[in-house]
């Protein structure tokens, strides 16, 4: 990636979050990567305090984003981050167990950039996260603010 | 009101009619009984008035022959003559009348003898008399009255005829009391009667009265309860559809929340497996140097005696976990499909059944070259259903029928339909290897399979089927004999609408 683009990762299971980590970094994607557990915190890191999202104004951000969340729904935090005029233009990628074509079709029509539904076989799932890895190295990312 | 009392109230109102008829049937037989006595009292009545006239126009016909006599005697003319031959004239037949009508009473006849003898002395007098006028000796005519007068036969005559008429008064007075006693009791029977019809026939229409309200009161309680089944069911229904929809939610949250585990665990297995190849390689890779050598490149080295075991065993221990792994997640994502087809919204049309099945059997048709099948689709009926649900539902069973033939028999299955009563019925049997009638009910539920096990699958098909079956308003069932084919039913209604089942 040609600026500093930090990977925030939305993903309430430690272990998914571990895995897609590894098989991004061997990948040899080497940006940061900022991991939540947790809707909420994900939240006040991506909109601030204030909630306007004024925080990561000039920042290139790329999202990994689970739709399965213990506090909210990750369709909820899709469709504020693309109502939201600092973050709308981040690439939001939707990594998630779900395949469910009406789900797809949803997150598509929020302004969803990437959907992934996760293999369970584990070849097949680090295939695609190290794919995914690939296509990281070579996106271009536009900052966050306009 | 219970079965007991209704019977109570039958036999009442049954004895009810029956005393009735009963009342009604001794009042005509007393009433025809008593007006004949009354009748018979009557006519005994008239007799006596009758025998007390005729006794009275017998003494009259005496005196007339006594006067007639007397002024013949005078006067020697021959008027008086003539009136007391036709009053003698009478007499006798008068008298034999009244013989005739006192018959009966042996005092009576006892009186009319005496009367006879006295009346037939007079008559002789008179006789005597007349004749010595006739042959012009008056004076011993005269003399002959006087002789009679002094006997007193006349006065005899009366007495006895007296003595009669108060025998008859007497018999009068008597029969005069009968006849109104007869009358009384005729009047007073009647009218007892009457009454007694009259207070049964208020006691059969209070009886009625009472009947007919207990129907009404039954009728409007069935009313209600009809209301009342027809809310419940309402209810009950909707209690149903929702614990229906419960279960899909959580079929379909659990599922999916046990696959998010399953990848850690596929994940880290396969992490695991990489890392035990690296440890097992460095291993052998050290058991080869010599004891103050350089390690040697990494590489291919056979591990030897223990090592070579441990590996084994490694390995051993890793595949069954990642096939198991598979096999659950195999089986998850049957559960979520399916849980995913019970949530699906049905679009009904127009479906021509026959050519609908027919392109089914050709999409099979490369299995079914295979397996050495033919297939035969007989006329359907058309129905108005959900295309991808049939789809489904026939082209699982075909494929059964298919995968389920007996080696080395020629299979032949067979598609028919007919309609009944709003519902199309189709039957796809087969030649196959039948199923165990112990198994008929098994082979519907999830993850369960019957028979020998020398085919691929996870035992999700008939359940497939059968859930579509039951969300189309539908019922389905087998009836099969081991080594005998199989022959599966599905019975759908031929217009399917939200409202059969599953609206929401």
């Amino acid at each position: 990636m040609t600026q500093p683009v930090s990977i925030i990762m939305i993903e309430d299971d430690e272990g998914h979050a571990r895995l897609i980590e590894r098989n991004i970094r061997r990948s040899g994607v080497n940006n940061e990567i900022v991991p939540f557990t947790n809707g909420t915190d994900a939240m006040k890191h991506l909109f601030g305090a204030d909630g306007s999202g004024l925080v990561q104004k000039g920042n290139a951000l790329l999202i990994l984003l689970d739709l399965n969340l213990p506090d909210m729904t990750g369709i909820n935090i899709l469709k504020q981050i693309k109502e939201n005029k600092y973050l709308k233009a981040s690439p939001v990628v939707v990594l998630t167990t779900t395949d469910d074509s009406q789900e797809i079709k949803r997150c598509y029509e929020l302004g969803c950039n990437v959907y992934i539904t996760k293999p369970v076989n584990y070849e097949n799932f680090a295939n695609a996260i190290r794919q995914l890895g690939l296509f990281f190295s070579v996106i271009q990312v536009p900052p966050a603010a306009t | 009101m219970t079965a007991a009392a209704q019977r109570r109230r039958a036999t009442w109102q049954i004895l009810l009619f029956s005393a009735g008829l009963l009342v009604l049937t001794v009042i005509s037989a007393g009433s025809v009984y008593l007006v004949n006595k009354a009748r018979d009292d009557n006519a005994w009545v008239v007799h006596t008035i009758e025998v007390e006239n005729q006794v009275n126009s017998l003494l009259l016909e005496v005196r007339r022959a006594e006067s007639g006599a007397r002024g013949y005697l005078l006067t020697n003319g021959p008027e008086f003559l003539s009136d007391h031959q036709k009053a003698v004239a009478e007499i006798i037949p008068a008298l034999d009348k009244l013989t005739r009508l006192v018959g009966d009473n042996p005092v009576q006849r006892d009186g009319i003898e005496r009367l006879s003898a006295a009346i037939e002395a007079r008559l002789g007098q008179f006789g005597q008399e007349v004749d010595l006028v006739r042959q012009g000796q008056p004076e011993r005519a005269t003399a002959m009255v006087r002789e009679a007068a002094a006997q007193n036969v006349t006065a005899t005559i009366r007495q006895i005829a007296d003595g009669m008429m108060r025998e008859e008064e007497r018999l009068f007075r008597l029969r005069s009391a009968n006849s109104d006693r007869s009358q009384t009791l005729a009047a007073s029977m009647t009218g007892i009667g009457s009454g007694l019809v009259v207070v049964l026939a208020l006691i059969s229409i209070f009886l009625v009265r009472r009947s007919a309200r207990a129907r009404d009161d039954a009728e409007a309680r069935l009313r209600d309860a009809n209301v009342n089944l027809e809310a419940v069911v309402d209810e009950r229904t909707a209690d149903l559809r929702e614990a229906n929809n419960e279960i899909q939610r959580f079929a379909y949250i659990v599922s999916h929340d046990l696959r998010s585990p399953l990848v850690n665990i596929m994940g880290f297995t396969s992490e695991l497996e990489e890392l035990g190849g690296d440890i097992f390689r460095r291993i052998g890779g050290l058991s080869h140097v010599a004891a103050d050598g350089p390690p040697l490149a990494s590489g291919e080295i056979a591990l030897e005696g223990p090592d070579k075991q441990l590996s084994a065993d490694f390995s051993e221990a890793l595949g069954f976990i990642k096939s198991s792994i598979a096999k659950m997640d195999r089986l998850i994502s049957a559960i979520l499909h399916l849980t995913r087809e019970g949530r699906r919204e049905f679009e009904p049309e127009k479906i021509d059944t026959r050519e609908f099945v027919t392109t089914v059997v050709s999409t099979l048709a490369h299995q079914a070259a295979e397996a050495h099948a033919t297939i035969q689709v007989e006329p359907l009926p058309n129905i108005i259903s959900d295309r991808l649900a049939l789809e489904q539902i026939f082209s699982n069973l075909i494929d059964n029928a298919i995968k389920y033939l007996r080696d080395g028999v020629a299979g032949e299955i067979r598609i028919r339909g007919r309609t009944k009563l709003g519902y199309a019925i189709f039957e796809i049997s087969d030649n196959g290897r039948g199923i165990d009638p112990k198994d008929h009910q098994r082979i519907f539920d999830l993850f369960r399979r019957a028979g020998l096990q020398d085919r691929p699958g996870q035992g999700i098909g008939l359940a497939h089927v059968r859930a579509l079956v039951r969300r189309l308003g539908g019922t389905m069932s087998v009836s099969s004999e081991l080594n005998a084919g199989s022959t599966f039913t599905i019975t759908l209604p031929i217009t399917w609408n939200a409202s059969n089942r599953n609206a929401e």
